[in-house]
């Protein structure tokens, strides 16, 4: 029998030495003959776009010298706004479906589930979202939202509750909706998933002795579970916010970014400038902008994920 | 709250999950098996009625999109040898020789950070590069950009699959006069060998749902994978439901196979090893 749990990074320790010095001096040899040509390709072949875009931000698209030119063109277009805002408004929506949705389904599995088969179907099923590609997401919900043919109109008529079309992926604000209910359909699990093992760690006394003490579901949660949980939140978070700057597939496939500009995020902002309007100088400044405020934004979050670095 | 509740709770909640995630697929499903004579049928069935495979066909085969598929296996295979292979090269030392604890903390905090690369914004130069290097449009572009983002994912599992396995059992082997080669074949190889399986797997799922550089650095069936080609069917002017449907079935039915095999260890690739299957 299976049984996720989470695993937190135990304090740092030593290792131990293990050998004679002259031994583990030839090791260590041993591993640098290894590990630096694979690592120094990898490093190389990240690198190389890196330093490539730079170049491509500060020439003309004839290859001429502009110097900031590009930045300052593609910094006052309203349109990198625009992207700005519809992914912050998309983050606003689905971060906090996603966790509030997954916490809730944690909580209730955890507490009325106890047959440990069914807890395995459960995680088994719920990994089924993660592993549909998001093309194929995109697919059923443009099944279930089209104009004419979705079903979801088709079914609310049949209820009676609608008589009329319900235009999901032209009204901006549906819109909005429609595309973001596609990304807590498949993530939601994922939260669920993480928050669940981490409720496996609750350590079961402390739980009954509160329980003793007349710890009712809200306490019990707010006092003792939620402090294990704590890092899994950052976690999800960081994951997610990372997954939503990437976002793109299920969008292109829905909406292409409208009506107008309405579900244009960052990404698919950045695909247009560059491979729909062909404006390398401007698209490449985009991406080292991005490039850069990810990496710094790296830098402050990263030390906080627990995760097992040793 | 009382027991009673709670479970009445559960009830409701768990089954108005499964409506909205069964519902979706089975919709999917019961579109991918309508005739075309169903599709400009004023009633929409909800049931299946008179399911044919007929849009199967018409995908693979007509459409040609069987071409795609090969290329997908094609690309998600080379993907999958090379992260792993890069994978063991870079975690093998940090995990089973004697390296300073600040290389092993500094590879896997970069190979972390390679995670979170928008990869819109690194797909920019590396369009340039693929023009310069004449590469555009075949295999080799897309193999390569899917080994650097996969190797994250790769970097982390191995590591974690590897510390696991205890280091007395090589340096028993070593011993007994074998070298460290013979070592890492016949002792660790093999007691690494289902958790590089599990690697492989997630790799492959993941370069296998891959839509975006597929879509910027292909152009024609000689590279295209097959999500481009779903993309293509999605996007038309009139869109032929029972073929997107029948695209979507397909795409989906490859990582859904592989999550049997991989389903303990999908959840730890995604969280980098913090949760982890006990």
């Amino acid at each position: 029998m299976s049984r996720l749990v989470a695993e937190l990074p135990a304090p740092t320790t030593q290792n131990p030495v293990r050998a004679g010095r002259r031994r583990r001096s030839r090791q260590e040899r041993l591993a640098y003959k290894i590990l630096l040509p694979a690592l120094g390709t990898v490093v190389v072949i990240v690198t190389i776009p890196f330093i490539l875009a730079v170049v491509q931000s500060i020439q003309a698209d004839d290859g001429t010298w502009v110097g900031l030119q590009n930045y300052a063109r593609a910094l006052s277009n309203p349109g990198f706004y625009d992207a700005l805002r519809a992914t912050g408004l998309y983050a606003v929506i689905v971060l906090p479906a996603e966790i509030v949705l997954g916490l809730g389904f944690a909580l209730l599995v955890h507490r009325t589930v106890q047959s440990p088969g069914l807890r395995a179907t459960l995680y088994i099923l719920a990994v089924v979202p993660l592993v549909v590609p998001p093309v194929a997401v995109g697919v059923v919900a443009r099944l279930i939202y089209a104009p004419g043919y979705g079903v979801l109109n088709v079914i609310l008529e049949r209820l009676g509750i609608i008589h009329q079309e319900i235009e999901w992926l032209s009204v901006p604000a549906l819109a909005m909706f429609s595309v973001a209910s596609v990304d807590i359909w498949q993530w939601t699990p994922f939260v669920y998933l993480v928050l669940f093992a981490g409720l496996q760690t609750v350590p079961k006394e402390s739980v009954e002795a509160a329980q003793v003490d007349g710890a009712t579901w809200w306490t019990q949660f707010v006092y003792i579970e939620l402090h294990y949980l704590r890092p899994l939140f950052l976690l999800i978070l960081f994951f997610r916010a990372a997954d939503i700057l990437r976002v793109f597939d299920h969008i292109f496939i829905l909406t292409g970014g409208g009506p107008g500009t309405t579900t244009q995020l960052l990404s698919l902002y950045l695909y247009r400038v560059e491979f729909r309007f062909f404006q390398t100088g401007q698209g490449s400044a985009l991406a080292v902008v991005v490039l850069v405020s990810i990496s710094l934004l790296y830098t402050l979050v990263t030390r906080l994920l627990p995760l097992e670095r040793t | 709250m009382a027991i009673g509740a709670r479970l009445a709770l559960a009830v409701i909640g768990l089954a108005a999950a499964a409506i909205v995630y069964a519902f979706p697929l089975y919709w999917l499903i019961v579109t991918s098996l309508k005739s075309k004579a169903e599709l400009f049928a004023s009633t929409i069935h909800l049931l299946p009625h008179n399911p044919t495979f007929e849009p199967y066909v018409s995908v693979l085969i007509d459409r040609g999109f069987w071409v795609l598929l090969k290329n997908s296996v094609i690309v998600c295979a080379s993907t999958v040898v090379i992260t792993i292979a890069l994978g063991l090269l870079i975690t093998y030392p940090i995990t089973r020789l004697p390296v300073p604890v600040g290389l092993r903390v500094g590879v896997l905090n970069w190979a972390l950070s390679l995670r979170f690369l928008p990869p819109v914004a690194v797909v920019i130069p590396y369009f340039a590069i693929v023009r310069t290097l004449q590469i555009y449009d075949q295999p080799i572009a897309l193999i390569g950009i899917y080994s650097l983002f996969n190797l994250p994912f790769a970097i982390w599992m191995l590591k974690g699959f590897l510390a696991e396995i205890p280091l007395e059992l090589e340096d028993a082997a070593l011993v007994d006069g074998a070298n460290r080669w013979t070592a890492f074949r016949r002792v660790l190889l093999p007691l690494a060998a289902p958790g590089l399986l599990a690697a492989a797997t997630i790799v492959f799922t993941f370069a296998w749902s891959e839509f975006l550089f597929a879509l910027i650095l292909t152009a024609t069936p000689n590279a295209q994978t097959f999500p481009v080609g779903v993309q293509g069917l999605v996007t038309q002017f009139e869109i032929i439901w029972n073929d997107m449907a029948a695209s979507g079935v397909i795409a989906m039915t490859i990582p859904l196979i592989l999550m049997v095999v991989a389903r303990k260890y999908m959840v730890a690739g995604l969280t980098f090893g913090v949760i982890r299957d006990k």
